[in-house]
């Protein structure tokens, strides 16, 4: 079986904002709206002369026990053999549940107002939605399936960004994840995600 | 990664989803409670008719708000399939929204047969055409001969859409104040606590059967008493709860005890108030129904407060 992970090193992320535009032209995400599947947090922490600026990426967890999988009314939010979380857009309604039960932030709507305005941005012909739905970051599902990374992970220029599969143990990712170098975020939710981080050293403690 | 945590609210689900929860939690409650009384206290066609429709209305209306906040509302159709509950049977908004057509469907059916013989609905020009029917004729003669069933259907979808109210909060995992028992039991108290306010008033401002009711009055100011009691009893342990914990409570307990709205407007007037005025009813009584009344619309405005200020003060603690 195959179940697919990010690794995130806080130590190498510079807040570029490089994945979070592939990611945009990647997934065609309504940025006009400030709506993103990733988004690098940019906080300044300490005080005086001690002070650090840490960058903090988030996206969607993939989780393997995804809390808005289970609240979702319709089914429109499932899960891949490989563990990819998506979105079937044609089953969604936009109750929003999925966003108040998901501990990530990942969730964004995507209203009739988006699609109209991703028809103009994007191109009529090259813009792939036709409805509205909760939305969110699916690891870049379609280029994952022709052996491609997402399109964070190609271009992220600190490589802070690892992808790989956990369950085979010659892969960096399963590597850097059983040595216990990577945490998830919130683990005491329940949710068992696959989105693992590296401390950042300078704030560890 | 700990020293970062911030903490922050949602806007997704708003005070038109604390409207949805509230009038599907009063709606189910007053037609649950109507039907019972029907069935084992007193046949009361007038309570039936007024019960039934008035919880009918304000399910539709609950329905109308979660309706009209959805993104998409033609996929609607994909939560009517009564299927969904095989394919989602985790999802509570699933159940809930069965529940809440059901309770609709059987709540009809109960009233039905009370409907034709009513001079009120049969003396509307359309209502009465539709009622003479010889379909509808035939269907509210079989309700009326299986009127226990169709008020029991109506009863078991009525207290699922009660604790549905509470139940879809509690999965929300992430969030303290929510994700515990205590909130289905806590909107379930709730609910039928404005159910009977919303019932006294009936009894008192459109059916005005003064000394016929009398002992059915008691009856629901004496429940409403004890309701508001429980849900008392039930905040203080909340109270305790969200003190000490997780940083998601404690942030949340700090936002809901330094609100007035919800110190002064839902724990003062939308429960001790009423609470003191109907325990002197009790106890004492009133030379007029005036006071009970008030604490009826306080009770009824209290349920509000609670959805309202419950969901403006789930609180997500995240590491950024």
């Amino acid at each position: 079986m195959t179940r697919y992970a990010m690794v995130i090193d806080l130590n190498t992320c510079v807040g570029c904002n490089a994945c979070m535009a592939a990611c945009a032209m990647e997934n065609q995400t309504p940025v006009w709206d400030n709506k993103w599947r990733t988004y690098v947090h940019d906080k300044e922490i300490g005080t005086a002369e001690d002070i650090h600026r840490r960058f903090f990426p988030r996206l969607c967890n993939h989780c393997s026990n995804p809390a808005c999988m289970s609240v979702c009314p319709t089914g429109a939010t499932y899960q891949l053999d490989n563990g990819i979380v998506q979105v079937d857009e044609d089953l969604c309604l936009g109750c929003r549940a999925c966003a108040l039960a998901c501990p990530y932030d990942a969730r964004y709507e995507v209203t009739y107002a988006d699609v109209r305005k991703g028809r103009e941005f994007f191109g009529e012909e090259a813009y792939q939605r036709s409805r509205p739905s909760m939305d969110k970051c699916n690891f870049c599902a379609e280029r994952v399936a022709i052996g491609q990374k997402p399109a964070c992970v190609e271009t992220c220029v600190g490589s802070a960004r690892l992808f790989g599969d956990l369950d085979n143990p010659d892969d960096p990712v399963a590597r850097i994840v059983s040595s216990g170098a990577a945490r998830p975020l919130m683990a005491h939710l329940g949710t068992e995600p696959n989105v693992y981080y590296i401390d950042d050293m300078k704030r560890r403690g | 990664m700990d020293v970062t945590t911030g903490f922050y609210t949602q806007d997704f689900w708003t005070w038109w989803l604390a409207l949805y929860l509230y009038l599907g939690g009063l709606g189910a409650a007053t037609l649950t409670t109507t039907f019972l009384t029907d069935m084992y206290m007193k046949p009361h066609r007038e309570l039936v008719l007024w019960g039934a429709w008035s919880g009918i209305v304000m399910l539709a209306l609950g329905s109308a708000m979660l309706f009209f906040h959805l993104l998409d509302h033609m996929a609607v159709i994909h939560l009517l399939n009564p299927l969904v509950l095989i394919n989602q049977p985790t999802a509570w908004i699933a159940w809930g929204t069965q529940f809440i057509v059901w309770m609709m469907v059987w709540g009809f059916l109960y009233a039905l047969p009370y409907m034709m013989d009513s001079p009120f609905f049969t003396r509307i020009p359309i209502v009465k055409n539709i009622l003479n029917w010889g379909l509808i004729q035939k269907i509210g003669r079989t309700c009326g001969r299986h009127c226990r069933l169709c008020g029991w259907m109506a009863t078991i979808n009525g207290i699922g859409t009660v604790v549905y109210t509470g139940l879809v909060l509690q999965s929300f995992p992430a969030v303290a104040l929510w994700h515990n028992p205590g909130v289905p039991l806590l909107f379930t108290v709730s609910a039928f606590s404005t159910a009977m306010a919303f019932l006294l008033l009936v009894l008192n401002l459109a059916i005005k059967k003064r000394e016929e009711d009398r002992p059915l009055r008691v009856f629901y100011e004496r429940t409403d008493l004890i309701l508001i009691s429980v849900e008392l009893v039930i905040l203080f342990s909340f109270f305790f709860y969200l003190q000490r914990g997780s940083q998601s409570a404690v942030v949340s307990a700090q936002m809901l005890w330094n609100d007035w709205g919800w110190m002064v407007g839902f724990i003062g007037f939308g429960l001790l108030v009423p609470f003191f005025i109907e325990l002197k009813g009790v106890v004492k009584g009133w030379n007029s129904p005036a006071p009970i009344m008030l604490a009826s619309v306080l009770v009824l405005a209290g349920g509000y407060l609670l959805r309202h200020y419950f969901m403006y003060a789930g609180v997500y603690a995240r590491p950024w």
